[in-house]
């Protein structure tokens, strides 16, 4: 395996997100923290390993950070300037 | 209802193995019975939870191949290393029970509503959510332009091999491994050369879904670029290499 394949899109935690928010996210609009630019959340880069690294397609700034165990979730948005949700 | 569908959602639900069908030596359609099942749309995709018996538990996401309205099934391709799809695909029998969440995904779905021409770009198993757009579109009457083009290992690869022709879209395949006996087809991995063959003209602003690998998708959406397409009109969905 390289690391490549390890590396996924936004669409891969959409039912993370759909757990952590009560709303569906792939297609919410992100703006990175870091150059700024607005992409859904589907078209991130996603890394996949022990924990979740969310990455802006244009500057690979992280934007999200998401570790899980079963007894808790650690968020980390730092990176992320805003994210845009729907009416459900 | 909003939240009553919402809370489906959002809850693992019980899920019963209905049938289990061959589709390929490494992948099976498994369609499941869901009580409490919101509906989906074409293109989204569920988390699947499994639990032992000491109470591990292992959790993958997997495409929805069915039509909106037309139950749930799932097709699932075995990764050898794999923690749940060889169970799903060796083991999975009638009857057995699991757990579901979903549907899951508002941005890899395609409703039949729009009139611009689709593209549905495939590689390997990247075929099963596509194919969802696929039967939506036959199952609506949609008379939507729908042209997709799959690239399978081999011929004995193709998932739906059959029905794929029955949908009454255009099929164009490519078999990248090997090829039968007086195989007319491509032989050759999805690139803009193939692409500029085969999609529609960049002046139709077609809709275009990608489904596969990331180095299938990241191929395959360079190449469309190449040709003139707009970036915000390819919608682009990676698998991943654990399953």
């Amino acid at each position: 395996m390289e690391v490549r394949d390890l590396k996924l899109d936004g669409n891969a935690i959409g039912g993370i997100l759909l757990e952590l928010f009560g709303a569906e996210l792939t297609a919410a609009p992100c703006v990175c923290g870091g150059c700024g630019a607005r992409e859904e959340v589907a078209r991130l880069e996603v890394y996949v390993g022990a924990g979740l690294v969310v990455r802006c397609p244009h500057c690979e700034a992280v934007l999200i950070r998401i570790v899980q165990s079963r007894a808790r979730t650690w968020l980390d948005l730092s990176g992320t300037a805003s994210l845009e949700l729907g009416s459900p | 209802m909003a939240g009553t569908a919402l809370l489906g959602r959002l809850t693992w639900l019980g899920a019963t193995v209905s049938s289990v069908v061959p589709e390929t030596p490494h992948v099976h359609t498994l369609e499941l019975d869901v009580p409490g099942w919101p509906g989906h749309r074409a293109g989204q995709h569920l988390d699947v939870r499994l639990t032992a018996e000491d109470g591990y538990q292992a959790q993958r996401s997997y495409s929805i191949a069915s039509a909106p309205g037309d139950g749930v099934a799932l097709t699932v391709e075995r990764l050898d290393d794999g923690e749940v799809s060889p169970y799903l695909v060796d083991e999975a029998r009638e009857g057995d029970q699991l757990e579901v969440r979903g549907p899951v995904g508002g941005y890899f779905v395609w409703d039949g509503d729009e009139p611009e021409p689709v593209l549905l770009v495939a590689g390997g198993s990247g075929v099963v959510p596509l194919t969802a757009m696929a039967r939506h579109r036959a199952r609506v009457g949609s008379e939507t332009p729908m042209r997709l083009v799959y690239s399978s290992r081999t011929w004995d690869d193709v998932i739906y091999r059959d029905e794929l022709e029955t949908l009454g879209l255009d099929v164009v395949h490519t078999l990248t491994r090997e090829q039968p006996p007086g195989w007319r087809g491509y032989s050759r991995r999805i690139d803009r050369e193939l692409l500029a063959e085969v999609a529609w003209p960049a002046s139709e602003h077609p809709r275009v879904y990608v489904c596969g690998s990331t180095r299938f998708v990241d191929a395959a959406a360079d190449g469309l670029l190449a040709l003139g397409y707009d970036a915000a009109w390819i919608r682009t969905e990676r698998f991943g290499a654990t399953g």
